[in-house]
């Protein structure tokens, strides 16, 4: 058929554009962006991430998606540097379609892409623990573990009252995660009336920890409280430091229990205990996550994977309630979520826009890991 | 008087490790004039061999070892053909993007193939060490300065007693005539990147029971071994060796007793001292014999 009348024509074209972009405003997918370390020193935790989210955009497209659309994550690769998450998230910013995104797990990077986080004025979900991240002014920030204040608590409050040691060690990353972990565990032990003996800081990637670990040995304290970003910096560290003799308690971050750091280390780490948000003894739904996850990729999730899992279905449900994709509406469900119990604990955010208040306290019994007690604060 | 012997001694391991993988660099920067900055990636992938022959399909470890060098010659030999060769009539800069991106490509192509996650290779002793006094002798450590020095030992006869050593060294420092005299010199440098890349296999294969076994493990050896390269001299193999373990003593010590978070500066400090003062190195280059 051949149309000769231009007006005919371009009414065709017309109707033809108006079905296409009602096509795609009507698309039967709801765009999340995810940033997620695919290369670089992260990438390994990245891999989790990913899984653990795509497990919660399936189970919940299975449910009917979110305001009847199905779930698409969005995903780019953060390099596990800082330019690579500000031009990971920069590029999914870049996308209107997308209402939402699932941040990095990584205080540093989720500092980096802040300000433009702040200018694109849509929801973040979050894994950094730096405290300040829900303190400094940023209203889309929202995160899906307990902050380091909380982890720092817990780990003074365990080391003190339940181990009963008062002579402290303090190790860190001088990353923003392990430079503010430091301070928060230097405060809450304040609090508790001990002044360390020790502060030591070293750079990430660092191929020898022996100054480090005869440092820990000099300063003869009976516990150490560590805030190591990557995993084979802490088995490096944890092998030296038992070579050298060092018989010190432990009482470390969440990546002192990672599947990695538990491989890579192996006997090195035996007896220390670590606070951890996830934990799949914690509670039904942690418990019943980890069933899922091992189902759909053959292997045992770890905080990597619960946080991102949890953010995707509390993301989907503030938005379901919102039954929106405003910003500020979703924005607003967010900060309503009281109550739902997701795989690292029971989320009721709170103004800040941190979901979780506690943490669970897990010891490495030669290898296997048993929980051992969830310490959750009021405020 | 103990620490400082530990420290001393834990120097001198990490800086095997540097001189190991600058042995390479200056190999390869002997022979065509270019840094090759894939060398610490040679020992990521003779790492990564070691875990897939000996963990993951569980041959013995000599074996794997003796496999693992095997692969990494033929890696050398066509890391030559494909990243070199090609480009080997044009000025150094080509080349050393050529190296640049052939490094991006060996640690994405692992990470592609083997996945992200950081693998550990058990050492070749069955101890982790033993301790006198007060000092904990790694055994990791104590085989890594011990294939070191032997390395270098039979590097040292091969270049000055033998007539392909001669022959190598000649092509190092003066192509044309090399060539003028009948010397293959592209079947010299072939040699020289084949045994750089067993060099960077063997770097990898000591190195992976005490740094574990991940993508960018030779990257972060390479930076460090590149600055030994500079601080010993480009132009002599006794300088690779002398720039690592000084590197490896300095910021040990220096981490010790001054600051650990600027454990990598003490290294750089040391290079830019060197770039500043004295910038062809502890041994430098030998210039006159190519004027």
């Amino acid at each position: 058929m051949r149309i000769h009348s231009r007006g005919v024509r371009a009414a065709l074209v017309a109707v033809l554009v108006a079905a296409g972009s009602m096509l795609a405003s009507a698309a039967d997918v709801l765009k999340i962006g995810v940033v997620a370390p695919q290369t670089g020193p992260g990438a390994e935790s990245g891999r989790f991430q990913v899984q653990g989210a795509k497990l919660a955009a399936d189970e919940i497209n299975k449910a009917g998606g979110v305001l009847g659309r199905q779930l698409e994550l969005v995903i780019e690769d953060d390099q596990t540097t800082n330019p690579g998450a500000v031009l990971a998230f920069s590029k999914l910013a870049g996308d209107k379609d997308i209402p939402a995104f699932i941040g990095s797990i990584r205080s540093t990077q989720v500092h980096a892409m802040a300000p433009d986080i702040l200018k694109t004025g849509k929801p973040v979900m979050i894994g950094g623990t730096d405290p300040q991240l829900t303190h400094m002014g940023n209203s889309w920030l929202f995160r899906c573990r307990p902050n380091d204040t909380y982890s720092a608590r817990v780990i003074s409050d365990f080391g003190v009252n339940t181990l009963k040691l008062r002579k402290w060690a303090i190790v860190h990353s001088t990353d923003a995660f392990g430079t503010n972990g430091m301070k928060n565990l230097a405060e809450a032990l304040k609090k508790q009336g001990i002044d360390p003996v020790l502060v030591q800081g070293y750079t990430n990637n660092s191929q020898d920890f022996t100054p480090v670990a005869l440092a820990v040995k000099q300063s003869g304290a009976d516990v150490m409280g560590t805030y190591m970003t990557f995993e084979p910096d802490q088995g490096i560290f944890a092998k030296q430091l038992r070579q050298l003799g060092v018989k010190t308690g432990w009482v470390g971050s969440p990546t002192t229990v990672t599947t990695t750091a538990l491989k890579l280390a192996g006997p090195a780490l035996y007896g220390s205990y670590a606070v951890v948000d996830f934990n799949r003894d914690s509670s039904p739904e942690a418990k019943a996550f980890a069933a899922k996850y091992e189902a759909a990729y053959k292997s045992a999730p770890d905080i990597f994977a619960s946080w991102a899992y949890d953010a995707v279905h509390v993301l989907a449900l503030a938005i379901n309630n919102a039954k929106s994709l405003d910003p500020k509406a979703i924005r607003e469900a967010i900060l309503a979520v009281k109550g739902y119990k997701g795989a690292e604990g029971t989320y009721n955010f709170d103004q800040n826009g941190d979901g979780l208040h506690g943490y669970n306290i897990v010891k490495n019994d030669e290898g296997k890991i048993v929980f051992d007690k969830h310490i959750d604060f009021p405020d | 008087m103990g620490i400082a012997l530990q420290l001393l001694f834990t120097g001198l391991g990490v800086g095997s490790i540097y001189a190991l993988v600058a042995l390479g660099f200056v190999l390869i920067y002997r022979a065509t004039n270019v840094v090759n900055f894939a060398q610490g990636d040679f020992a990521m992938l003779g790492a990564f061999a070691m875990v897939v022959l000996c963990i993951d399909i569980g041959i013995p470890y000599g074996v794997g070892i003796a496999i693992t060098i095997v692969a990494m010659a033929v890696i050398g030999a066509l890391f030559n053909l494909g990243v070199y060769y090609p480009l080997r009539h044009r000025s150094f800069l080509p080349v050393i993007i050529s190296t640049i991106g052939a490094s991006i490509l060996l640690e994405n192509g692992v990470l592609a193939a083997y996945g992200p996650r950081p693998q550990s290779l058990p050492g070749m002793f069955e101890t982790q060490g033993f301790s006198v006094g007060p000092v904990f002798f790694d055994s990791q450590y104590l085989l890594i300065v011990g294939v070191g020095i032997l390395l270098f030992g039979l590097q040292y006869l091969f270049f000055e007693h033998t007539i392909l050593g001669k022959k190598m060294q000649a092509t190092s420092q003066d192509k044309e005539m090399a060539s003028l005299l009948g010397i293959p010199v592209a079947t010299m440098i072939m040699l020289t990147f084949v045994y750089s890349a067993v060099l960077g296999g063997i770097a990898g294969i000591l190195v992976a029971p005490i740094l574990f076994v991940s993508v960018s493990m030779g990257s972060s050896i390479a930076l460090k071994a590149f600055a030994a390269s500079i601080i010993g001299g480009f132009g002599d193999v006794r300088g690779a060796i002398v720039g690592g373990l000084a590197l490896g003593v300095v910021e040990t010590f220096g981490a010790a007793y001054i600051s650990v978070p600027y454990k990598d500066a003490f290294a750089f400090l040391v290079l830019f001292f060197f770039l500043l003062v004295r910038p062809q190195g502890i041994f430098g280059e030998k210039i006159s014999e190519k004027a």
